[in-house]
């Protein structure tokens, strides 16, 4: 293997009109190498990325593949040097079949111009199955997983010749198993010489998978290290140019119970549930993907069937309806899926915060009182940090962290007895993070009885007062603040079911 | 901040152009800036004013209504069918109803049109734009079954006075000064009305976030199909309006009274910035669509432009829309990710 990089940016600049996106970047990528490529979201990550596929064209700077400069870099001569994306998102035909989607714009064809479907299948397996893909390539595209959908996307990247493969936040939407899975696959194609730079927030994934980190802050480099040499809190502080602190919160004493939930089941998801939520109390629940916490909560919002069983708000019968039922009884919900169901990113900041409090806003003629909207609007602003440069501003223009709190003061706004978060702070920086960590403990301060979703084990061992473990659809064990001691490893091996099993 | 006005500009584009295209028409015709003539813009804007309101409301919760020029058709035949004797040139129902109760009755029969095309929609489930258009059809072809294909005249037949007054009445008339038709000052109406709607009611306010994350709006506590279901009874009231409007203003009701009105109504919505997609769009917006299709139609009759030609500047005009509107995307798209670039400048500011 030569070492003569496969990529090397040097002192790239690109001033953006008002604004140097980035400045004096310097950022090279080794034959076989797993580089990491993180920071928060507007450090630069994507405007160089996008130098780097030749989308935008540097201010100043030299662009080198394999030591050969490229002046005038166009998409397509990226493309032919090597270098694909594939994002978050992957892009494909649903309707079409693997093989037909990795043949996309050069089926190949019979005389007479008919498709030849035999070679194509025949050659779509052997080149996945190269790639150790053992996928029935008529499956149609829909019908995969999406990590299988990101497998595909890769190979189908490195049948094109490409040598570094760019992968945007590619977990970001996977189940913990399945990014075990596209790891394993990542690790094998380096083995065999692909380069990849990887984009994330996750740091605990930098540290599993990459090689070496690059970290960028404010349009610059803030350093480069081999994952051997550097420890997390290192990361943290050159991603946020400050010293971060894990937001740990005190145990608070609960209240009178809110939400109670008897013997509730719902065949296929959850059975036998018995919980109750506390006022000022955090209770985290967690489990592997499809365990059961993240079907719980959907459904005591009422936007999934919730099953059989007891609940109770307040001592009185809830039944979960809808989400207007739901926000009725003071009940809200934070969707995982914070563009699918939590932002109107065409609408206004205020369009979003007041969405859910439109009634309790209207004067007499049933219009909206505009002063008491405004007024509501500028206080969540400010309370929660919203960094937004109006309440008008379009809620697509703001920062992940930003579009979440703008999600968890339209919520706040509803005053909920009972909220629900799930997976809260989810593509979210650092520092967004923790501030968001700390308004769901103001909440619970002030009365709210509070549940988390999550699969982040060290944030539910911050704020949580308990911690309600689920395995296969029932609760396989609780962890109690004070009471019990809380640890990553317990907390694994009840969430993989050791427990249950052990028991029985 | 530089470059404020350009959104600005792009948003209200519509008046921009309304005002280039009557000083254009000013200097084409002496007859154009007259006060008959923007009397006859203004008359002629009402009815398609009346259909667009409801437009606007429907393609807000992003999704469409096709079937409100037949509603309309089958509004204003229905009206006068029931008021007028059954003998020709009075072709009608011999009822002789009371025309106050007939104008209740068309309206109730729009509402419930848009009540079924909605519950097809929500309950059904099933594809808008398929089940408006084949209620186009279906309000098309029971005109066509009822009346046997013939028109229907009940024109100075004097219990059909008020069934007239709306299309026919002129609210202020001072002779050769200023004449306003009734039918002027009621579409007014229903688009201020339309405007306060939109934007000043919780109703409104929910549409727009059903046509902007529809999912997201119901995680948010909004019933979405209630709120469907009422924007398809309040498009079919207005389109039975705009038939008793229009009743007014026709000699008698041919069977293909409206046909092909549709395609100004979303030609109107769409150049005056209401999104096709949902979520996007206003009243005053698509006020300016319907005075600029209408103001060119009469600007064109004017200096005698050929009918036949008429359609291809209709047709060219609408395609002209659409590139403006795609600019406004890109526009858009621009300035996204420039305000997200300006968000990285705001926060290393602070540092």
């Amino acid at each position: 293997m030569s070492d003569t990089p496969e990529v090397e940016l040097r002192g790239i600049i690109k001033d953006f009109p008002g604004v140097r996106a980035l400045d004096d970047v310097s950022f090279t990528v080794a034959p076989g190498e797993i580089h990491a490529l993180v920071g928060k979201n507007g450090a630069g990550k994507s405007t160089l990325m996008h130098i780097l596929t030749g989308l935008y064209a540097p201010d100043s700077g030299e662009i080198l593949f394999r030591g050969k400069p490229h002046d005038r870099l166009t998409t397509a001569a990226a493309k032919a040097a090597g270098i694909a994306i594939v994002s978050q998102h992957a892009k494909y035909v649903p309707g079409l079949s693997i093989a037909e989607n990795i043949f996309a714009g050069a089926l190949p064809l019979k005389r007479g111009g008919f498709v030849d479907w035999a070679r194509m299948k025949r050659e779509a397996a052997m080149r996945l199955e190269r790639f150790g893909l053992d996928l029935d390539v008529t499956r149609r595209m829909e019908e995969t997983s999406v990590a299988e959908r990101q497998m595909i996307e890769i190979a189908r990247a490195l049948f094109a010749d490409a040598r570094v493969v760019i992968l945007d936040e590619p977990t970001a939407p996977l189940p913990k198993h399945d990014v075990t899975r596209l790891f394993g696959f990542v690790r094998r194609l380096r083995d065999e010489g692909a380069s990849f730079i990887y984009i994330s927030h996750y740091l605990e994934e930098i540290f599993d998978v990459a090689d070496r980190v690059t970290v960028m802050r404010n349009g610059r480099v803030t350093g480069t290290a081999n994952i051997a040499d550097i420890t997390q809190a290192e990361l943290i502080r050159l991603i946020s140019g400050v010293d971060v602190e894990r937001y740990r919160r005190p145990p608070a004493a609960a209240g009178a119970a809110v939400l109670e939930l008897r013997g509730l089941s719902r065949p296929g998801h959850y059975s036998d549930i018995d919980i109750s939520f506390r006022s000022g109390e955090i209770v985290g629940l967690t489990g592997l993907e499809g365990s059961g916490p993240g079907a719980l909560v959907r459904g005591l919002f009422g936007l999934e069937p919730q099953g059989q069983g007891r609940m109770s708000i307040d001592g009185r019968p809830y039944a979960a309806e809808s989400p207007v039922a739901a926000l009725r009884q003071r009940l809200a919900y934070l969707p995982r899926d914070r563009h699918g169901l939590g932002i109107i990113g065409i609408r206004s900041v205020r369009d979003n915060i007041s969405l859910s409090i439109l009634a309790k806003l209207q004067s007499m003629l049933g219009l909206i009182d505009a002063r008491r909207e405004d007024a509501l609007v500028r206080d969540y602003i400010a309370h929660l940090g919203i960094k937004t440069p109006s309440a008008r501003t379009h809620v697509e223009n703001l920062s992940g962290g930003n579009q979440q709190k703008v999600v968890v003061a339209k919520l706040a706004a509803t005053e909920p007895r009972m909220l629900f978060l799930d997976e809260p702070t989810q593509g979210v920086d650092v520092e967004a993070k923790v501030e968001i960590l700390r308004i769901i403990d103001d909440l619970s301060k002030r009365g709210v009885a509070v549940g988390v979703v999550s699969d982040e084990l060290s944030e539910l061992m911050d704020i949580c007062d308990r911690i309600i473990v689920f395995y296969r659809g029932r609760i396989a064990r609780e962890f109690r603040k004070g009471k019990d001691e809380i640890t990553t490893g317990k907390l694994l091996a009840a969430i993989e079911g050791d427990l249950m099993e052990a028991q029985q | 901040m530089k470059r404020d006005y350009v959104p600005a500009i792009l948003e209200n584009l519509i008046w921009f152009i309304l005002v280039a295209v009557f000083l254009f028409f000013i200097f084409q015709s002496p007859f154009f800036l007259t006060s008959v003539n923007i009397t006859n813009i203004l008359s002629a804007a009402a009815v398609l004013g009346i259909l667009v309101v409801g437009q606007t409301f429907v393609l807000i919760t992003g999704n469409f209504d096709l079937s409100s020029e037949s509603t309309l058709g089958l509004a204003a035949l229905f009206g006068i069918w029931l008021i007028v004797p059954a003998l020709a040139p009075n072709w009608g129902g011999g009822l002789l109803l009371n025309p106050y109760l007939s104008i209740v009755i068309i309206l109730a029969m729009g509402a419930l049109i848009g009540w079924v095309i909605g519950l097809l929609i929500t309950v059904g489930k099933m594809n808008n734009f398929i089940v408006t258009l084949a209620m186009l059809l279906i309000l098309r072809g029971t005109m066509l079954a009822f009346t046997q294909g013939n028109a229907t005249s009940g024109l100075n037949f004097p219990p059909a006075d008020i069934f007239y007054w709306l299309g026919h009445a002129a609210a202020i008339d001072i002779p050769g000064v200023v004449k306003i038709p009734v039918a002027v000052l009621a579409t007014a109406l229903v688009f201020v009305t339309g405007h306060v709607v939109l934007n000043h009611r919780r109703f409104g306010r929910e549409l727009y976030a059903i046509g902007g994350n529809k999912a997201a709006a119901i995680a948010s506590g909004i019933d979405a199909d209630k709120r469907i279901r009422q924007v398809y009874v309040i498009s079919g009231m207005l389109a039975a309006l705009g038939g008793w409007m229009l009743a007014g203003r026709v000699a008698s009701i041919q069977v293909n009274l409206g046909e092909g009105y549709i395609f100004t109504v979303m030609a109107a919505a769409v150049i005056g910035g209401v999104s096709l997609q949902g979520g996007r769009g206003t009243m005053l917006g698509a006020l300016g669509g319907v005075l600029l299709l209408s103001t060119i139609d009469r600007g064109l009759n004017l200096m005698k432009v050929s009918v036949f030609w008429i359609k291809v500047i209709q047709g060219l005009i609408i395609m002209l829309a659409m590139f403006i509107d795609a600019q406004r995307v890109r526009y858009r798209a621009r300035a996204t990710s420039e305000a997200k670039a300006d968000a990285v400048v705001s926060e290393a500011g602070k540092r």
